[in-house]
């Protein structure tokens, strides 16, 4: 890696619903993003954003929209369209092209007033041959929880557990939508909406906006004496025709070898100390796990099992709540990497692990059955 | 400037209506064009860059799902850059910045649209903010029209003068589309046909509009290294410059358009360019209306503010000019949005190594290729050189 990127400050706003509106709620964050890092507007070279059109945003041309109230007034900024990770890579390469030093990299999402999740889903089928049938992202992830169950004897009990988990975690997380103790069986118990997927096992539909400073390694000890660098990140997109590909083997051991090479990570199970994953439904942790080389294939089951995933076990995964607990649709991924920067610095209040956390990795996921994934790793 | 970047190759589709092709064939159209002249294959490809106007205009969400077999980036990064109508500039940008990192060697930007299966017009409506807004500022024409108002009035600018300059446009940007075998309008038009045509919102006229087109772009961007190993004429890009400023129509001055003027002079200040009139041999300005093309020669620094009619009807910016804006037809011949911007880029590229054919501007050295869009909010420019 050319030239090293730290991230020096993040905010976030999230959760159920706010009173501001879209305008009010991008620009508290995009204040409190930089009263933070004790910077100005003035002091921000260029700003990425990330957000989706119409369906995740209510607009067309969603950063016509929000221009200004992101501090991009004026400025060199661009944006990427339905995964927050990718603005967040895009930040990181202004920097490292040398063209910058400073980058605010914010995502947008306004949950409360979006339609239903799969109503926004359902746009990503073609309109002559999937959306007639009403495949969505539930749908697409209960065919691929069916398959996973059967290929590697994967329970019910198993992939409920997550849900346990990370609803639990999400009691620390005042950013969190979805949070409580529930046991396995009110997991399995909750509404069949796609069946073997049930209700608490499927995320919710939540606020997100979230907000991170990048800034070069010559200009970090400006702004912070404990920076969180940017070691490495890698996505990977899937064909489109869910029958053309492989449930089980999707993308993402392709997102995360590109991110461990230039990471310099080499067994991940050893050098990760945490991990934030995004699991917008709850068996997808432990097939993501799987992919990113925690445990080997099938194993994900085994691993919740042993207790090594909880806040307080030997890897840590979603400590947050993850996107079970608070789903921004786009800005899950970025949500993900904020969180693990907040365990990085240990400012994760109560939901902060006991174990010290020198390396951590991001996920974030869009589209059907892991279609496109992105992962980043973080680290002191 | 960071690591030199360079485009080795471009692809585009023959623009128009195309009803013989489905949407992904239209991109992968563009797609294998960029991979026969440049004899790469998708293998080489470290990364892909995807972008395409809003999902209404699409009929699809999130498109880079959609296509991402057209454009051969199955099992591949990707991103997914979409600002509206810079859209093209902007995939650029970002496989520039891919690039000039060092994460990536080589990089396809992609961008797309089939405009004749959408509606254009009832899009951009839904880009207008929906309390206030929306009620008056319905598609394109209204705003640019009314910023078309805005300069004429600002320098009293004779109304027989401006739209005498505007027919000229029309005139040499349709003759100049008959040289170019991908543009969408080849239609010969005379200056009392511009004049005559019927009002679209005034004083925009149907000849000062761009078409509807169905259309796709594919470029390549190396990074030095691979320009050496692979021995490809590169276009190298020597300055990127972006702008953007309030959403609400009206907040900000669209005459003395600082989007504009900030965007160029960052692309400027990097290419090391002092005058631009002078310096460049050819620019590919985003031209949807030909009044607006006349406010940029003035942003960009061609000539002094409120100058460009005059100099418009002097042919300056004309194929054998002081500086040819345009010479592929432009904008006003071939809109397919998502890629339009690109397709300035790849315009660019074309003609800075010599292989833009019968549009070819003569050795030119220095180009520069522009896109606007949001609610006449964003400005992105491109420059490309034949020398690094």
């Amino acid at each position: 890696m050319a030239r090293r990127v730290a991230m020096v400050a993040v905010a976030q706003n999230a959760g159920i619903e706010t009173k501001d509106n879209f305008y009010d709620q991008a620009y508290r964050v995009t204040k409190e993003v930089l009263d933070k890092a004790g910077m100005t507007r003035d002091d921000i070279e260029t700003v990425v954003s990330a957000s989706s059109d119409v369906f995740h945003g209510g607009i067309s041309c969603a950063n016509s929209y929000y221009w200004e109230t992101t501090g991009a007034f004026l400025k060199n900024a661009s944006r990427q369209d339905g995964e927050s990770l990718f603005a967040l890579f895009y930040g990181a390469m202004r920097i490292m092209s040398g063209h910058y030093d400073t980058a605010l990299v914010i995502s947008l999402c306004k949950g409360s007033e979006n339609p239903p999740n799969d109503t926004c889903t359902l746009m990503y089928s073609d309109p002559f041959y999937l959306r007639n049938v009403g495949l969505t992202e539930t749908l697409a992830a209960a065919f691929q929880m069916r398959l996973y169950m059967e290929k590697y004897k994967i329970t019910e009990e198993q992939c409920a557990r997550v849900a346990v988990k990370n609803l639990r975690n999400a009691l620390g997380n005042p950013y969190a939508h979805r949070k409580g103790r529930y046991t396995v069986e009110d997991i399995i118990r909750s509404e069949r909406i796609a069946d073997p997927l049930t209700a608490m096992q499927c995320a919710p539909k939540s606020e997100g906006m979230v907000a991170a400073i990048l800034v070069s390694e010559e200009k970090a000890k400006k702004y912070t004496n404990r920076p969180v660098w940017i070691k490495g990140f890698g996505s990977s997109l899937d064909s489109y025709s869910i029958g053309d590909r492989d449930l089980l083997k999707g993308q993402l051991s392709n997102a995360a070898r590109r991110a461990y090479k230039m990471a310099g990570i080499k067994n991940p199970a050893e050098e990760i100390d945490l991990a934030e994953i995004s699991e917008p439904y709850a068996f997808q942790e432990l097939m993501w796990c799987e992919d990113l080389g925690f445990c080997k294939k099938g194993q994900g089951g085994k691993m919740i099992e042993s207790g090594m995933t909880e806040r307080n076990g030997a890897l840590p995964i979603n400590p947050s709540g993850g996107v079970l607990s608070n789903n921004p649709y786009v800005s899950r991924g970025l949500q993900r990497a904020v969180e693990a920067y907040l365990q990085i610095r240990g400012e994760a209040g109560e939901r902060q692990v006991s174990k010290k956390v020198k390396t951590a990795l991001a996920h974030g996921v869009h589209g059907f059955a892991g279609q496109c994934h992105a992962v980043v790793i973080l680290g002191r | 400037m960071g690591r030199p970047v360079a485009i080795i190759g471009v692809g585009q589709t023959y623009h128009g209506r195309r009803m013989d092709v489905s949407y992904p064939e239209l991109v992968r159209e563009a797609v294998m064009a960029v991979f026969k002249e440049t004899g790469l294959a998708p293998d080489d490809i470290d990364g892909v860059v995807s972008g395409t106007m809003p999902s209404m205009m699409e009929g699809i969400a999130l498109t880079h799902f959609y296509f991402a077999d057209a454009m051969q980036a199955a099992g591949k990064p990707i991103m997914k850059t979409e600002t509206c109508g810079s859209t093209g500039v902007s995939i650029a940008h970002t496989a520039y910045y891919w690039v000039a990192s060092g994460v990536a060697d080589l990089v396809l930007a992609v961008g797309h649209e089939k405009m004749n299966e959408g509606n254009s017009q009832a899009t951009m409506t839904t880009v207008a903010e929906p309390f206030y807004q929306r009620y008056f500022i319905s598609g394109a024409p209204g705003v640019f029209s009314m910023q078309s108002q805005m300069w004429t009035a600002r320098y009293g600018i004779p109304e027989e003068k401006t739209r005498d300059a505007a027919a000229f446009i029309s005139v040499t940007h349709h003759d100049d589309a008959f040289d170019n075998p991908y543009a969408h309008i080849k239609m010969k038009v005379s200056m009392d046909d511009v004049k005559n045509a019927r009002i679209i919102t005034y004083p925009v006229r149907l000849l000062d509009v761009c078409p509807n087109s169905d259309g796709a772009c594919a470029v390549i961007f190396a990074s030095e290294k691979m320009v050496k190993k692979l021995k490809l004429k590169p276009a190298w890009v020597k300055g990127v410059g972006y702008r953007g400023e309030e959403y609400f129509f009206g907040d900000s001055d669209k005459v003395v358009w600082e989007a504009a003027i900030q965007a160029a002079k960052q692309a400027y200040d990097q290419a090391g360019i002092k005058n631009p009139r002078k310096e460049l041999d050819v620019a590919e300005v985003y031209n949807p209306f030909t009044f607006q093309e006349m406010l940029f020669y003035e942003c960009f620094g061609f000539c002094e503010l409120g100058e460009s009619p005059d100099l418009v009807l002097k042919g300056t910016f004309t194929r054998k000019g002081e500086l040819p804006c345009d010479p592929s037809g432009g904008v006003l011949c071939t809109n397919p949005i998502g890629a339009t911007g690109l397709i300035r880029v790849a315009e660019a590229a074309l003609q800075v190594t010599g292989k833009a054919g019968a549009h070819q501007v003569p050795g030119a050295k220095l180009a520069l290729a522009h896109a606007m869009g949001g609610v006449d909010q964003f400005n992105g420019i491109m420059i490309l050189g034949s020398e690094l």
